[in-house]
């Protein structure tokens, strides 16, 4: 793995920035929900003793805590707001909530909702009827089979009325009531003040009834009743006498509400069966001047405070059974989220207990807008988030350029180190980045410790061979001479045997120390050398006809071009290193080979080939035949062998300002030695 | 050897290593020179300025003078001119030849070169002196063309101008030009000169005796060189 991918590794780990940003603003939020809980909470709980001081202005009987129960027909009156039509529709009602079932022993499908203005009591019943059975004329309830609803009205002064609604015809009909005629005889008679409209669906019929206030008490027994099959639903006072019971919001509640509550917040008060009392305010989306983001922030993706865990407002206007209500009319005050059906809005709701003498009577239920809180999250995560990120590419880019910094350093000093020690075996002492302080530079100043001490060594190895070419020439001097001289004292013919042979150990001495200063003896001579411009061609005509007899039975053969090749250089030397090619090339080439010397003209140069038909290079061996000292061959003749012929070689064709290569040749039949002279 | 006590000739040998200085000594006493040796600079050049030698042999490096012998060299030279001075070294690099031989030494030897040479080498400088100092007796004259050789007198003059040799330079070009367009390779042409050096010292050699030649006659090209094999003289 390159350095930069590490860095770049590292520099990633600084998305824990956000990361961690997202964590706060997660903690944030929930602080700040805790908070705006208890805020609210509190608000519950203000609003909550303060209406339990006035109970007359909350309840519309401050002693009545009779319980809600629709199967004995119980009436929650919605307060409404405007005069409805009498049209047999509850659309123009303005309650969200749905009719209610009416409760029924045999099946019959009925539902029923009231609603009060101040001057009427209005109620809606639709009833899954099909079959439309009219009314009869002269019509006696008692004894006329017809689809019709009963009612019964329970008077502010505690008698009560029956009436009933029955029609030939659908439209605006009158409740009729029975009254004992003057002919001793039950009639029906219609009461005009009470007025309802009757609706003929496809699924049976509605009707929309409007009493006056002033007839309604607070008990009302409706029953719809099926012309044919005599089937019913809802209940009659004679089978409920303690049923019907009209559950009123309380008037002026919503005013005396409207000052407690605070913009945003919407205030409900409910009686001890949860049925709202009064309502006041209204849900603001957001904080006064500002608009709600256009699109949700993209991180809420990756930080969301589990909202999807809350449960679904519930949408029951009438009746509030949330949990916090449940909780508050079981004395305790409770805060909850709730997110809305539809989006992803929260609300916050709290409810306080609504107590009355030590007893609950009710409950105080606040509602806010969560998504107030939401926004100030949303833009401050934001900002964290894209400052975070910021951070993060900035560090990254720095990071990066800073690993490609590092590692182009290094990579200039492993260039630098793996060149070092060139080809020709000499060595670059000199490291890039030795003068950084760093540990880069630390590290190529040791390199040039290094080289500089191998250089050292190097050169004490190039200048042995001279040196002790020269330091043991004096010594062998020595022997020599005393051996001439012991020779010259006349010596007995067994003595001058052992003589002989000290003196051919000598000459062996001699030439291999003659053998070792060859190189030390050629870098010499090269500073001497004599420039001329010569014909390459005849040198080499000459030198082969020379190699021919000299190193018979070897045979040569030349391929030189026809006309002469003059270069520019020093004869003798290029001899010399002729005869270093020709000496290495017959070593290698097995009897009755061939020694090929071709001299082409190429491009730019001349090219020297020597090439025989000896074993091929190893590939080991490439590019350092012709270092200094180099030696691999095995022993296969007498003479000393110290890795300078081709030495000698490569620095006579250096100092030609050419260059020296070998190798094999293409067929594999051999090796090629290649020296390329510059053209005059 | 035809010279009584009188007439023997001294030899002074300043060599810093006592074993050879004590080898050169015998052998050239056997040969019945009369030898001094030395082993510095200093007591040399003291002993010279009392009486001068007949003869030097002088090592260039002496004791801790790496180049001490030409030193000595260049004072004796001043002292005598035609003292005949050898060099002999264990050095063999072409610089030091030139230099010594540039600073007037007659000869440049090895150390490789063998004692019954070395006596050889002494006898034939000797033997020069002498015959220039007899009168003129045309024995062992070669000519060819512009070059005389008086083989006697160790003397050769190209267009009749004396170019001055070496003792080795001499025996190289009497070899070469005894037998005009034959080829002489290095071996041949060292057993001529009586020595023992390697290619490069002859080709150097070589080089500075066309040099000497060319001194005196700018067209001098009768030394070829013939690669691989040797020179040979062309006339």
């Amino acid at each position: 793995m390159s350095i930069r991918l590490q860095l770049l590794i590292v520099a990633l780990t600084t998305l824990v920035l956000p990361w961690a940003g997202c964590q706060y603003a997660r903690e944030l939020e929930t602080a700040l929900r805790d908070s705006q809980e208890k805020s609210l909470l509190a608000s519950a709980g203000t609003i909550a003793n303060a209406l339990s001081a006035q109970p007359q202005r909350v309840f519309r009987d401050p002693d009545d805590t009779a319980r809600f129960d629709a199967a004995r027909g119980d009436l929650y009156v919605f307060p409404l707001h405007s005069q409805p039509l009498l049209d047999g529709y509850r659309d123009d009602w303005g309650v969200a909530a749905d009719p209610a079932p009416m409760p029924t022993a045999t099946g019959y499908g009925a539902r029923i909702q009231a609603g009060a203005t101040e001057r009427y009591l209005y109620f809606y019943v639709e009833v899954d009827d099909p079959h439309f059975e009219p009314e009869p004329s002269d019509v006696h309830p008692e004894r006329d089979r017809f689809d019709r609803i009963d009612v019964t009205l329970q008077r502010p002064d505690g008698t009560r009325q029956y009436y009933f609604f029955g029609t030939d015809a659908p439209g605006l009909i009158a409740a009729q009531s029975i009254v004992n005629g003057g002919d001793g005889r039950d009639h029906a008679v219609e009461e005009p003040r009470i007025q309802a409209f009757w609706l003929e669906t496809s699924a049976g019929y509605h009707i929309e009834a409007r009493i006056p206030s002033s007839f309604v008490g607070s008990r009302l027994w409706v029953q719809a009743q099926d012309g044919r099959g005599g089937e019913k639903a809802g209940v009659d006072a004679s089978g409920e006498p303690e049923g019907g019971r009209l559950f009123f919001t309380t008037a002026g509640l919503d005013e005396l509400l409207g000052t407690f509550v605070r913009a945003g917040t919407r205030a409900t008060v409910v009686d001890a069966n949860a049925l709202k009392l009064g309502v006041a305010g209204n849900l603001g989306t957001s904080l006064p001047g500002e608009t709600a983001p256009a699109t949700e922030s993209w991180y809420r993706r990756f930080m969301t405070v589990d909202t999807p865990g809350y449960p679904l407002q519930s949408s029951a206007p009438g009746r509030l059974d949330t949990r916090s209500v449940s909780a508050a009319l079981a004395g305790q005050s409770h805060a909850q989220w709730l997110r809305s059906a539809a989006g992803q809005e929260l609300l916050l709701t709290a409810a306080a207990p609504l107590s009355v003498d030590g007893q609950t009577r009710g409950a105080v239920f606040l509602e806010q807008a969560g998504d107030q809180l939401l926004g100030l999250r949303d833009r401050a995560v934001t900002r964290l988030l894209n400052l975070t990120l910021l951070a993060t590419a900035a560090s990254v880019i720095v990071m990066l350029g800073f690993a490609t910094w590092i590692s182009l350093r290094i990579g200039r000093l492993r260039d630098a180190a793996d060149t070092a020690v060139g080809s020709d075996g000499r060595i670059r002492l000199s490291m890039p980045e030795s003068g950084s302080a760093d540990e880069i530079g630390a590290l190529a100043r040791g390199f040039e410790r290094l080289l500089a001490r191998l250089n050292e060594h190097t050169q004490y190895l190039r200048t042995l061979g001279g040196k002790l070419s020269h330091e043991l020439r004096t010594p062998l001097t020595i022997v020599r001479s005393s051996l001439d001289n012991l020779e010259s004292e006349g010596l007995p013919d067994g003595q001058l045997l052992y003589v002989n042979r000290a003196r051919e150990g000598t000459q062996r001495l001699q030439s291999i120390l003659s053998a070792l200063g060859a190189a030390a003896r050629v870098e010499e001579s090269i500073k001497q050398a004599e420039i001329v411009n010569f014909d390459l061609r005849d040198l080499l005509t000459s030198a082969v006809a020379a190699y021919r007899d000299g190193f018979a039975p070897a045979r040569f053969a030349l391929e030189a071009p026809p006309d002469p090749c003059f270069v520019r250089g020093a004869p003798d030397l290029l001899a010399q290193m002729l005869d270093k090619l020709i000496e290495n090339a017959v070593d290698f080439c097995p009897t009755g080979g061939t020694i090929t010397v071709r001299l082409e003209r190429a491009q730019g140069s001349y090219v020297l080939g020597v090439q025989n038909d000896g074993p091929p290079i190893p590939p080991a061996l490439h590019g350092r035949l012709f270092e200094s000292l180099f030696e691999q061959r095995q022993g296969r003749d007498d003479k000393p062998h110290f890795g300078l012929g081709l030495y000698i070689v490569r620095l006579i064709a250096e100092f030609h300002g050419g260059t020296a290569v070998a190798a094999n040749r293409p067929d594999g039949g051999g090796a090629i030695f290649t020296i390329s002279l510059p053209l005059i | 050897m035809g010279y009584d006590s009188r007439m023997k000739k001294h030899i002074a040998i300043v060599e810093d290593e006592p074993a050879l200085r004590e080898n050169y000594s015998a052998a050239l006493a056997r040969h019945g020179y009369l030898i001094k040796t030395y082993g510095n600079r200093r007591t040399a050049m003291q002993a010279f300025q009392i009486r001068l030698p007949d003869l030097a042999i002088i090592d260039i490096s002496l004791e801790d003078e790496a180049e001490g012998g030409f030193d000595l060299c260049r004072d004796l030279r001043a002292l005598s001119a035609g003292l005949p001075i050898i060099f002999l070294t264990a050095r063999d690099s072409e610089l030091d030849a030139v230099s010594g031989l540039r600073l007037g030494a007659d000869d440049f030897l090895t150390k490789d070169v063998s004692l019954p040479h070395l006596a050889a080498r002494v006898a034939a400088l000797f033997r020069r002196i002498d015959a220039l100092r007899r009168p003129d007796n045309a024995a062992e004259i070669v000519r060819r063309g512009a070059l005389i050789i008086d083989g006697e007198k160790m003397q050769t003059t190209w267009n009749g101008a004396p170019v001055i040799l070496s003792l080795t330079e001499f025996w190289i070009v009497h070899a070469l030009a005894r037998n005009p367009g034959h080829v002489k390779n290095r071996q041949q042409l060292m057993d001529a000169a009586n020595v023992v050096l390697d290619d490069n010292t002859i080709t150097s050699h070589i080089k500075r005796m066309r040099r000497k030649f060319q001194q005196i006659d700018s067209k001098f090209d009768a030394i070829q060189t013939v690669y691989g094999m040797g020179y040979r003289w062309v006339e």
